[in-house]
């Protein structure tokens, strides 16, 4: 298994685009399909493996694999996992097969590239969880916009074209910005250390100026808050959410959305310490306004779909202000993280089961307003059960993994800010009295209309891919542990020391001789003027 | 003054092997056009394909005996056989591409494949010239061809518009160029670069050197499509034949490109033009933002390539802006692989409109390609991958050429110029989409036919390499790339 633990992540992480090549000159759209199922499942298998070989114990960076790649400018392939991307990645891999068994049944000739997209988008999305080198990450993190917007503008909506540009001139904007403030701390290290390195494990040891880090900071946050997406940069989401066909939002909201965190904990916060204390009230509030605003938005919605996009909004606002809750200590309150990190677990898996449940009656009915339904529950018993669960979660009800999440961002917050917590605790009030109502309108009252009469309850194939995560939304309520024992360390280690982040390599779980050694300097600009 | 026909030896005629070969090669396709057994197109293309080919051959010929000749009037040197390998390589597919497409017999006839052969004679000089003198005789060898070729292979009233306006466009940029010349002839008494070095290190204020370098710098604004003096750009490119468009975006550009380092790398560098700076953020900003803002409007999509050559030039004018006295490397090596990206691009790019047009002076226009996605769809697949690459999404080599040029930049401390780049470039990628949107979103126009009757194979083929190497450039062969781009640049860097 040496192969396996020394090259897992360079796997994970390509073995997808094999898949999705190999399924562009598949002969037919059932091998395709079949192609799609293998090569996500094999990746969900390789998830697995990873999470359990994975050592808890430790905060360092695992199973890395660096490579030089452009020597002259110190780019590296570095790929790693810790604690605070664990998580993500398995989520990703679970997301994938089963948005294939969703899509299994359209007999659509462009079947093939939207696997071919699936499989791209997945590279795409374990390539930015797993990527420690700036460019390498920024890379992936702009490839994965490409399946993503072919998703929403050939298989979308009515006004499907509107809303992938505007999904993707939304996010190329921020990862612009990005890219400025990339190329920004990669001149910092070389006037710093007199050479140039992307990686970021070189680029944490840069002391950036105080001046430089407010722009740095706005230039990164902008961009994670445009992909979380945070009030007021979220006008692209309800319109990319509606129009995304069901697989698109699922992605979209289990995954994609999860990168805006992910990078702000990831990027922004270990790079621009000061820059966080000083911009973290600033954005608690908006993470508050954007959990309040989501809140209302959503209960006013009468489209299913619109209603649960909104929830996101309001969902992510929690993690946000989870991320940012600073003691007076000025660590990073570790309930909260712990909650942020859970928090954008439980939003993938509920919210993916949401999208799910909503594209089910979609398929029946073609119509996502809720005034058009009503009394489901005794046509279709269990696609209530499913939709009811997916709701307890989402509303984070004790016992589902969205009761944890919640529950200790607020705890943690509380400690940090009360006013925050009070506010934000709001939010989940809220949310409990728009998620009832959908459920309500969906699934009680007389079932009056003859066309909702005769709806079939889901079939196999929906039981295969909606009861995953209904499990998983129980579970994760009833263990948490389970779950968070692997990130713990890591989640400490970021609240305690984000001051002065570094992360050792560690070798524990590998053979050493896989990799060349990651170390900072040694790479120097070999193009310098000979003048 | 003393003046001695120096001799030639042995290694002048293997140094300059590949201009020789084309010159001779001109004439004789000038020749065989006489005489009508071996006038057809297939012969013609035979021999100017085998001209090409033969050049391209010498070239590593000619690698192998560098020097100095005619006191600095040739060179033979790592620059000039890069610039050498890619002019004649773009010469050489697009010849290849011409053949098998809807221009096939008005460009292989005698006269224009002698001019195109005429026209890359004058590029040769160019890019192997150390002296203002015979620089300026290359340069306008190649532009009179071009402005003869746009408007006369296929006569029609808007290529003859396009030559017009580029011919009386260009005289100007001629005369800019010319006069900036005269200037630093006047202030060094020489014409040899070599020679006007060391005169430019003592004579930093001097204002007539100073003045004339503005000048020349007007000129090759003109050239290179800088805004503001693009404004010939938009209706030549649209006027002309697709081939010759194609020819203009990438080769005017190398061309360009190389007169501009060998004239003001140094210099600028030392600090010694005032201007140098100044002048070339004036014009990266114009271009990027005139560029790009322009393609937004555009509904014929020669015309959008047009606005996008502009704002790429202003791109590449970011990182000529950043050769100052910090470093002179990184952006002399960032602006030669963003040159060597955007050519295969753009050729890759044209290679697919050439086969989508079914005349040969039929003008694409961005809704012809609604539905593309539908009846050719590896062809709209090629051109998407084009369009990330232009517009520099990850992971294609319009992404790596970016970030060079961009880091270049912030290496100068331009960061200013660099945030309106990144906002050009998000601009760009609404045009750029634009193109996509149609290909894969739409449905295809009742009443347009477009694409070739058969699939021709030197545009396929070429089309697919540039789309493999696209995306093989911005991911795996990005380093063995900079290195040969490094080898093109390293006199430049060292003298």
């Amino acid at each position: 298994m040496s192969l396996l633990h020394s090259h897992i992540l360079s796997i994970l992480i390509f073995l997808p685009l094999g898949f999705a090549g190999v399924i562009v000159f598949s002969p037919s759209v059932q091998i395709s399909r079949w192609l799609a199922l293998v090569g996500s499942l094999v990746n969900f298998a390789l998830g697995l493996w990873l999470w359990s070989a994975f050592n808890g114990s430790s905060h360092g960076l695992q199973f890395v694999e660096a490579y030089e790649w452009l020597k002259q400018f110190g780019i590296r392939y570095i790929v790693g996992v810790d604690g605070l991307s664990l998580l993500l990645v398995v989520l990703t891999v679970f997301l994938t097969p089963l948005v294939v068994i969703s899509q299994w049944h359209i007999a659509d000739s462009r079947q093939k590239m939207f696997f071919f997209l699936l499989m791209s988008l997945e590279c795409g999305m374990l390539g930015a969880l797993l990527a420690f080198d700036m460019v390498f990450f920024y890379v992936f993190w702009e490839a994965m916009l490409i399946p993503m917007y072919f998703l929403i503008g050939v298989w979308g909506g009515s006004r499907r074209i509107y809303a992938a540009t505007k999904f993707i001139i939304y996010t190329v904007v921020g990862s612009l910005l990005m890219l400025i403030a990339a190329i920004g701390l990669y001149y910092l290290h070389y006037k710093q250390f007199g050479s140039f390195s992307t990686s970021l494990l070189d680029l944490y040891r840069i002391k950036v100026p105080l001046g430089a880090q407010t722009w740095l900071f706005l230039a990164f946050g902008v961009a994670f808050a445009i992909k979380v997406p945070m009030w007021p940069f979220h006008t692209w989401l309800p319109d990319a959410h509606v129009e995304a066909p069901t697989a698109g939002s699922v992605i979209l909201a289990g995954v994609l959305l999860k990168m805006g965190t992910y990078g702000i904990l990831r990027f922004a916060i270990p790079l621009f310490p000061e820059a966080t204390v000083t911009f973290a009230p600033m954005i608690a509030t908006l993470g508050v306004i954007g959990i309040i605003y989501g809140a209302l938005t959503a209960w006013m919605q009468a489209d299913a779909k619109k209603m649960v996009a909104y929830s996101s909004v309001s969902h992510l606002g929690f993690v946000v202000i989870g991320s940012v809750a600073i003691m007076g200590d000025l660590s990073l309150n570790k309930e909260a993280l712990t909650g942020a990190v859970y928090q954008m677990i439980n939003h993938g898996i509920s919210t993916g089961a949401l999208f799910f449940l909503v594209g089910v009656i979609y398929e029946r009915r073609h119509t996502r307003q809720l005034a058009d339904f009503g009394g489901l529950a005794t046509v279709m018993p269990w696609y209530s059960l499913l939709l009811i669960i997916a709701t307890l979660g989402s509303v984070g009800l004790p016992g589902t993994g969205g009761f944890v999440g919640e529950f200790y961002i607020l705890l943690g917050t509380f400690q940090a800010n009360p006013t925050v917590a009070i506010t934000a605790s709001l939010g989940v009030l809220l949310g409990a009295i728009y998620m009832l109502a959908l459920c309500k309108a969906v699934l009680f009252g007389p079932c009056t209309n003859p066309k909702n009469q005769e709806l079939k309850d889901i079939n196999l194939r929906e039981a295969a891919y909606l009861t995953p995560f209904a499990v998983l939304i129980i579970v994760m309520g009833i263990f948490p542990n389970a779950f968070l024992s692997k990130s713990r360390m890591s989640i400490e280690y970021l609240a305690d020391n984000y001051h002065h982040y570094q992360l050792p390599v560690d070798r524990m779980g590998q053979q050493a001789t896989s990799a060349l050694p990651v170390k900072a300097a040694e790479v120097s600009f070999v193009i310098g003027d000979a003048r | 003054m003393k003046f001695d026909m120096p001799l030639l030896g042995l290694d002048f005629y293997l140094a300059s092997s590949p201009i020789l070969i084309v010159i001779v090669g001109s004439l004789l396709v000038m020749l065989q056009s006489v005489f009508k057994p071996i006038a057809s197109p297939r012969a013609v293309y035979f021999s100017t394909f085998s001209v090409i080919i033969l050049a391209l051959a010498s070239c590593f010929i000619a690698q192998q005996n560098p020097g100095r000749f005619l006191e600095g009037a040739f060179i033979s040197e790592s620059l000039g056989s890069w610039g050498l390998l890619l002019i004649l390589s773009i010469g050489a597919i697009l010849v290849a591409m011409i053949r098998h497409s809807n221009w096939d017999k008005s460009f292989f006839r005698g006269e224009i494949s002698s001019l195109f052969l005429m026209i890359l004679i004058g590029m040769m000089v160019v890019v192997t010239s150390d002296d203002l003198v015979t620089l300026f005789v290359g340069i306008e060898m190649s532009s009179i061809g071009i402005y003869a070729v746009l408007g006369y292979m296929v006569p029609t009233r808007k290529s003859q518009e396009g030559a017009l306006k580029y011919f009386v466009l260009g005289s100007f940029a001629a005369a800019f160029l010319l006069f900036g010349f005269g200037l630093l002839y006047g202030a060094t008494g020489t014409t040899k670069l070599v020679a006007i070095l060391p005169y430019l290190a003592r004579l930093r204020d001097n204002s007539w050197i100073q003045i004339g370098a503005l000048f020349s710098m007007v000129g090759l604004g003109f050239k290179f499509a800088l805004a503001p003096f693009h404004l010939w750009a938009p209706d030549a490119y649209e006027g002309a034949p697709t081939p010759i468009t194609a020819f203009m975006a990438t080769t005017v550009k190398v061309v360009v490109l190389i007169f501009t380092l060998r004239l003001f790398t140094h210099a600028a560098a030392a600090g010694l033009y005032q201007v140098w700076t100044g002048g070339m953020l004036f014009m990266a900003i114009l271009s990027m933002l005139f560029g790009n803002i322009l393609a937004l409007v555009q509904t014929s999509l020669k015309r959008m390539m047009a606005y996008s050559s502009i704002a790429h030039s202003g791109y590449m004018a970011v990182a000529l802006a950043a050769i100052a006295s910090k470093g002179v490397a990184l952006p002399v090596a960032a602006v030669l692989f963003y040159v060597l990206a955007y050519s295969l691009v753009s050729l890759g790019a044209f290679g697919i409109f050439m086969w989508l047009e079914r005349e040969e002076n039929d003008s694409l226009q961005l809704d012809d390609l609604a539905g593309l996605a539908k009846k050719h769809p590896w062809a709209a697949v090629g051109l998407t991958v084009f369009m990330f690459s232009f517009s520099g999404m990850p992971p294609t080599v319009g992404f790596i050429s970016k970030f060079f040029v961009f880091s270049a930049a912030v290496q100068a401390d331009l960061i200013g110029l660099v945030i309106i780049g990144a906002i050009g470039s998000s601009i760009s990628l609404y045009y750029y989409l634009r193109i996509v949107v149609r290909m894969f979103m739409d449905d295809p126009l009742p009443n347009r036919v477009i694409g070739g009757k058969s699939i021709s194979w030197p545009i396929s083929t070429f089309a697919t390499i540039a789309v493999l190497l696209t995306v093989l450039m911005g991911t795996v062969l990005s380093a063995p790339v900079f290195d040969f781009v490094r080898w093109g640049s390293q006199h430049l860097v060292v003298r």
